[in-house]
């Protein structure tokens, strides 16, 4: 768990006028007055979600009681305690990788990843999810449409953040800095975005979503989205793109997107928005919140570690990389040297499946293969098996590596920088000592 | 109490009259787990500019969203620009910019361990 850091009430106790400035850019005028005005005002009423209208009364170094309250430690106590907290505001945090073991990830080992708040649940009464732009009829629908006019289906699907794997790169772009463990194979249950399309009806101009959702940007400001991505048609269609309803038989929780969210199953997670309440079609690729810029892109060819790459160089990224996490044992555990034991983890490949998994314990000079297991459904994880003799005592790594049907393999090493850190595949490997 | 002027200067001086002894750079702190827990601007590590840089992102987000990275001086130059273009980051004063900058290259660089 993060130390305590701390809050906006605290730092305008100790100085408030200098709290004001720094944060706000506000001075305070003689006698204490507020002087919000300009940039301050602006950045204040941002922060709030709506003007000040008296801001000329508003004594400076007062802290906006709606800012008193904050989201940290929203909910964590319904994480497992070996999750690892990069963030509380906005919240991410990622699974240890012995937390992946499960075929279906519990709630409780699902990474999270936000870019706004932590929204207060919106009911499902009050929920809608509009669909809107190239269709020929727009939809609104309730809560209770999505539960009753809809077939449904329950799948185990595998949501990965772009950026897992971040922290191996070097120089290390910004960002969260993501190990392993910003991956979950949950099983979703919901209606698929295809049907919802197909009855709204898709013009031929159609190409792209663009997704949106009732969290709020973390300045406040209700005119800016945190996130808001969205896929080509192609993959919005895919009969394993789904409006979810319910993870692992229950109710959503309200950090994985209740009372409704996309999964979009083997792309960057943040094409599955959470908490999603329009999907508006597009005749062009969205150009959202994430979608622009370096955000979820790649650089159009292979540059050199901590290459400036122009905004017109870089592509948005489709599915995610072949890969594969070693689950068990926990590393640094101690084994008995000549008895076999079992290690086991889990592999994915965004869009394709793995058809190969071959783990090493001498550093890679030879590979051994290991059993592999059917996906549960597409777009499922897959378990792996390897039997392990260490022939000696001493200090062994377990490397494993994946292929997919494609032909694609983990590298050993980290793949091609990028400036934000996306795609990093290469092979995970725990260390044991035999004695 | 202490009486801020009006104007821009004096108030960039009222704030660095106000900011901790700046540590020297041999012994700046350069791995999170050795950041004073008291320390009031924790988990940023000590040094010239931490409260403009404190002040300046806790509107928004926690600190760790800082202190995770160590970062070249032109991704954090970046970084700042993208939060005020596209992020609602209020617009720092460019003297407060500058020293925003300078602390988090200086005390945030690539050798930084968060």
């Amino acid at each position: 768990m993060p130390k305590e850091e701390r809050g906006l009430v605290e730092l305008y106790l100790q100085d408030p006028e200098r709290a004001d400035y720094l944060v706000f850019g506000r001075k305070a005028g003689p006698g204490r007055r507020g002087f919000l005005k300009g940039a301050g005002l602006a950045s204040m009423g941002a922060v709030l979600g709506t003007a000040i209208p008296f801001s000329a009364h508003m004594p400076g170094g007062l802290i906006p009681a709606a800012l008193a309250e904050t989201v940290s430690d929203f909910m964590l106590e319904s994480k497992h305690a070996d999750m690892i907290v990069h963030n509380d505001r906005p919240m991410n945090v990622e699974a240890a990788a012995h937390l992946l073991d499960d075929d279906i990830t519990p709630a409780a080992h699902h990474f999270i990843r936000n870019n706004g708040t932590m929204p207060m649940p919106m009911s499902k009464a009050d929920w809608r999810l509009r669909i809107d732009g190239e269709v020929n009829e727009e939809l609104e629908l309730s809560y209770d449409q999505l539960m009753n006019d809809f077939e449904h289906v329950t799948l185990r699907l595998q949501l990965e953040c772009g950026g897992n794997g971040r922290a191996g790169f070097n120089p290390l772009p910004r960002g969260n800095p993501w190990a392993i463990g910003a991956i979950g194979n949950a099983e979703w249950t919901g209606v698929r975005v295809s049907d919802i399309l197909r009855r709204a009806g898709l013009k031929p101009s159609a190409v792209y979503t663009g997704h949106f959702s009732y969290d709020e940007h973390l300045s406040g400001d209700p005119e800016r989205q945190a996130i808001s991505r969205g896929g080509p048609i192609d993959k919005m269609m895919d009969p394993h793109t789904i409006v979810a309803v319910k993870m692992n038989g229950a109710d959503i929780p309200i950090e994985h997107g209740y009372p409704a969210r996309i999964v979009a199953p083997g792309w960057a997670g943040s094409v599955s928005q959470k908490w999603v309440t329009r999907i508006w079609v597009r005749d062009r690729e969205h150009d959202g919140a994430g979608m622009t810029g370096l955000s979820y892109r790649m650089p159009r060819f292979p540059v050199a570690p901590g290459t400036e790459v122009p905004h017109e160089d870089m592509m948005v990224m489709g599915s995610m990389v072949v890969k594969s996490a070693i689950t068990a044992p926990i590393a640094g555990t101690e084994m008995r040297a000549g008895v076999p034991f079992e290690v086991r983890g889990q592999a994915w490949a965004g869009d394709n499946h793995v058809t190969r998994m071959e783990t090493s314990i001498d550093f890679g000079a030879t590979w051994q293969v290991a059993e592999l297991h059917q996906p549960h459904n597409r777009y499922s994880w897959q378990r792996w098996r390897q039997s392990i003799i260490a022939p000696q005592a001493g200090y062994y790594e377990v490397w494993a590596r994946a292929t997919d049907n494609q032909g694609n393999s983990q590298p050993m090493v980290v793949p091609g920088w990028n400036p934000r850190g996306y795609l990093n595949n290469s092979c995970h490997r725990i260390h044991f000592t035999a004695v | 109490m202490k009486k801020l002027a009006l104007t821009c200067g004096a108030a960039v001086a009222a704030l660095l009259l106000a900011a901790p002894l700046p540590v020297a750079g041999q012994d700046r702190i350069t791995n999170l787990a050795d950041v004073p827990v008291d320390f009031e601007f924790y988990p940023l590590p000590p040094g010239e500019g931490v409260d403009e840089v404190y002040y300046g992102c806790i509107a928004c987000h926690s600190l760790r969203t800082v202190t995770n990275g160590g970062y070249s001086r032109a991704v954090w130059d970046e970084l700042l620009h993208w939060m005020v273009e596209e992020q609602g980051m209020m617009d720092p004063d460019p003297e407060i910019r500058v020293i925003m900058l300078d602390y988090l290259t200086t005390y945030l660089g690539e050798d930084w361990q968060g």
